[in-house]
């Protein structure tokens, strides 16, 4: 639209230079005027050129109600009657905002309606209409006194909702309340001419309550918004959880061959238990692996851990050993080798060479008070430490096994809370040592299982001797395979203990009674006079023969069949009977060593020693040797070692030799080693002395010319028949006993 | 497949066929396990011939003993990858040519 733009400029320039001079502005005047006369107002072409009076013409204008815009004659399609039609024009109003008003007015209808519906006179709208100047508070009155009203009816719509929201108690102290505001306001604004009226429209409210009247209209003068804000009740999950049962998830495939595998697998294992089941009981039958059953039963990684402890102790041993041998190697030499070249010239005598001394840390202050080799291994022998010093008791005691291959440390250590007074080893497990003890115990330790306690040990309370346990044999097995021995104590019993499943089964086969007289005991009892027993033996034929030898000096000969008569009682000794060893050739004949310093040899059944030796001191032990008939080696107190052999000397020993010094120490204890020529003596400070017997102490019998043909046994048994006859024959001729007795080495 | 089998079978033959029930795993209690097995053993000799009907027995008697939902699976030859409520799993060989799973879940 060019032209009415155009229009608009002239217009505008026109207004402009009208309005100017009408234009009041003082202040701005002069800058406007100033601006105006430095700059050339540039004037379009086609301007008009007025005139003067034509400027001055004032053009009057007029504003219309007339729209020119507004759309004249709008039609639109009626399809009902199928004719075009006009639509009425729309006018130039627009509605841009619209509101409906809550004033009414007074002197309306519908005031005096909601007036009447509020319960008040309709007059009252004159009375406010006069008073409205007047009196201010008044009218603020109105809309002051409606809050009770108000309230009630809030209350009442709000109800159900409160009910659905709020707990009972809650929705009734709200209502108290606002009763209670309700009655206070409407007490405050009891003052004046109103206060009538209060009280009539409280009354009339009542009844407005009861009778069930139109509900008054509420506008911006009676609605009072009265929020009560209630507790948040907190919110709660009701639902609970449970853990879900623990699933897994297995998969598998199930193949022909798998099936088969598994079975093939299944059997075979079945095989292996089977055969180990086999194997155990087996080994189960032997009562003396019930330690190694019990130790296959430690599983996993302790039984691998003690399998490699096993491989490396066995290390260590041998590698203790080459120490030993190294550090013993004259010893070990002369041990092996060493053969007394001045025994030749020496007629008759012999001489002991002093080998290895076994001693243990532990047990120096004890006594050795028993020493056996063992059955099986040669270089092998058990020692037992405890203590014949009555005066000073001691409360530990031990039995180590020790070896020749190692003189510096003992094979195993058996520690005891009580003295080791005797041991055994049993002939057929060599591993099965038998003790007794001071305390009148039993032990039989599997020292290859362990050592640290023992297999069996008899009850402490109700299965013990009481006394001194002085010596403990092995019996050979019982028909069932029971392993048993016998012990001796000083309580007077010689007891049998059988190795059951679990404990020592003990039966008393002999009570030692002394025949004697009753004697008078304390409260008028009786007592028998019993025995001590201080040795055993038992005969290397006949199992069921043995010998007892006793403290008061007695030896009986008894059998295990008989548990209360003696075959034969010996009155031996004077004094304590300490040992009593069979020969190994003839055993008929044996010996006894005795506290009265005496070494006898007897026969059996004959009531008077063949021989008689007096050392001049106290015999501890007495063995015959295993090599010959007739040497038999004693030990003393006085720490002297005699070596006898009848067959060279019948009155004189052919070997006194001290071993260890008379004034400090004793030796209690000597064994022959069944193999090798040496013996091995223990003494009271639990030191253990090797000795390799010379030459002249071990001649073999040389066979008569005659008789080439017989072996060393017979010449033996020949050479011991042939000294005897000499001896049993009744008119002897050189030999009275006295003779004998004088004797001293 | 069939001559590999029959070749199997004779080695079988020659040593011994192992028809024992054999459980290759099972985390059920002792009790349990030796009543279901005897369970699958009866119903295996029961069916022989019919796994489904061998499967449904001891599904239906395993639901009714130790509370449904049991699952059961009777079969010569099958992969399987289950999810199983704990100590409610039995995996065994029977007859020596049937495997049965058996679990609830």
């Amino acid at each position: 639209m060019p032209p009415t733009a155009a229009l608009k400029k002239v217009f505008n320039t026109k207004s402009l230079k009208k309005g100017r001079p009408s234009q009041s502005r003082v202040d701005e005047g002069d800058d406007l005027e100033e601006w105006k006369k430095s700059k050339q107002l540039l004037r379009p072409k086609d301007q008009l050129e007025l005139t003067e009076p034509e400027l001055k013409d004032i053009i009057a204008r007029q504003l219309g109600t007339n729209d020119p815009l507004i759309p004249q004659n709008l039609i639109q399609f009626n399809h009902a009657q199928g004719a075009f039609e006009l639509i009425p024009p729309t006018g130039p109003m627009i509605v841009v905002y619209e509101t409906q008003g809550t004033q009414i007015h007074k002197e309306s209808e519908e005031a005096k309606k909601q007036v009447e519906d509020q319960g008040l006179d309709p007059s009252i709208l004159e009375i406010t209409d006069s008073a409205e100047t007047i009196k201010p508070d008044e009218l603020q009155n109105i809309p002051e006194e409606t809050p009770g009203d108000e309230e009630t009816q809030e209350e009442e719509s709000e109800k159900p909702e409160v009910d659905s929201e709020m707990t009972e108690e809650d929705t009734e102290k709200e209502t108290e309340v606002g009763e209670g505001e309700g009655e206070g306001e409407g007490e405050g604004e009891g003052e004046g001419d109103i206060e009538g009226e209060g009280g009539r429209a409280e009354d009339e409210e009542e009844k407005h309550h009861h009778g069930g009247k139109p509900k008054k209209l509420t506008n911006q003068f009676n609605f009072c918004e009265r929020a009560a804000l209630t507790y948040n009740n907190p919110v709660r999950v009701q639902d609970t959880q449970t853990t879900p049962p623990p699933m897994g998830t297995f998969s598998a495939n199930v193949l022909q061959w798998v099936i088969y595998d598994a079975y093939q697998e299944d059997y075979a294992a079945q095989q292996l238990e089977k055969e180990l089941e086999r194997e155990r009981k087996e080994k189960e039958k032997a009562p003396v692996s019930r330690h190694q059953a019990m130790t296959r039963k430690l599983v996993g990684k302790a039984q691998l851990s003690e399998a490699v402890q096993g491989r490396v102790l066995e290390c260590w041993k041998v590698l203790e050993r080459m120490v030993n041998q190294n550090t013993f190697d004259d010893i070990a030499k002369d041990y092996r080798y060493w053969e007394d070249p001045s025994d030749e010239f020496r007629d008759e005598e012999g001489t002991l060479l002093p080998l290895w001394k076994f001693t243990y840390d532990k047990t120096r202050k004890n006594t050795v008070t028993d020493i056996e080799w063992n059955p099986h291994y040669y270089d092998l022998f058990a020692v037992c430490f405890g203590f014949l010093d009555f005066m000073k008791p001691l409360d530990e005691g031990a039995v180590c096994l020790f070896t020749l291959k190692n003189p510096s440390f003992p094979e195993y250590i058996c520690m005891t809370d009580s003295a080791v007074m005797c041991v055994d080893t049993h002939p057929k497990y060599p591993y099965m040592v038998v003790i007794g003890l001071y305390d009148g115990s039993v032990n039989v330790y599997n020292v290859q299982a362990t050592c640290k306690q023992p297999a069996f040990r008899s009850n402490n309370v109700t299965n013990k001797h009481r006394g001194i346990v002085w010596e403990v044999k092995w019996a050979p097995d019982l028909p069932d395979g029971e392993m048993n021995f016998y012990s001796v104590s000083e309580d007077g019993k010689i007891n049998n203990w059988v190795l059951m499943q679990n404990d020592l089964a003990v039966t008393t086969i002999i009570t030692l009674f002394l025949a004697k007289d009753e004697v008078f005991g304390p409260d008028g009892t009786k007592l028998k006079m019993k025995g001590c027993a201080s040795c055993v033996k038992f005969h290397p034929k006949q199992p069921l023969i043995y010998l007892v030898g006793t403290e008061e000096g007695n030896i009986y000969k008894c059998s295990t069949a008989y548990s209360s008569m003696f075959l034969l009682t010996y009155p031996a000794h004077h004094m304590p009977v300490y040992r009593i060893d069979f020969n190994r050739y003839n055993s008929d004949i044996f010996i006894s060593c005795s506290g009265d310093w005496r070494i006898k040899i007897w026969e059996d059944n004959r009531l008077e020693p063949l021989f008689v030796f007096d050392v001049g001191a106290c015999v501890g032990d007495v063995k015959w040797a295993p090599y010959s008939s007739t040497v038999f080696a004693a030990v003393t107190n006085e720490g002297k070692v005699y070596v006898f052999d009848l067959n060279v000397n019948k009155y004189k020993p052919i070997c006194v030799q001290a071993i260890v010094s008379k004034k400090r120490n004793k030796l209690t204890r000597i064994t022959f080693n069944p193999i090798q020529p040496i013996i091995i003596v223990g003494d009271d400070k639990g030191c253990i002395s090797t000795l390799k017997l010379s030459p002249n102490l071990r001649i073999p019998c040389k066979a008569p010319k005659k008789q080439q043909h017989l072996d060393q046994w017979t010449l033996q048994c020949m050479k011991l028949d042939k000294l005897l006859s000499l001896v049993r024959e009744p008119a002897t001729l050189d030999i009275p006993e006295d003779t004998a007795e004088s004797i001293e080495s | 497949m069939g001559d590999g089998e029959g070749r199997e079978k004779q080695e079988e033959t020659k040593k011994i066929i192992h028809t024992y029930p054999l459980i290759r795993h099972s985390d059920m209690p002792e009790e349990m396990k030796q009543e279901a097995m005897e369970l699958v053993v009866t119903a295996c000799e029961k069916y022989s011939t019919n796994n489904e009907a061998a499967a449904k027995m001891i599904k239906d008697e395993m639901d009714k003993k130790f509370g449904p939902p049991f699952h059961v699976v009777v079969g010569e030859g099958f992969g399987f990858e289950i999810s199983f409520e704990c100590t409610n799993l039995l995996y065994m060989f029977s007859g020596g040519n049937l495997a049965i799973v058996v679990w609830k879940c």
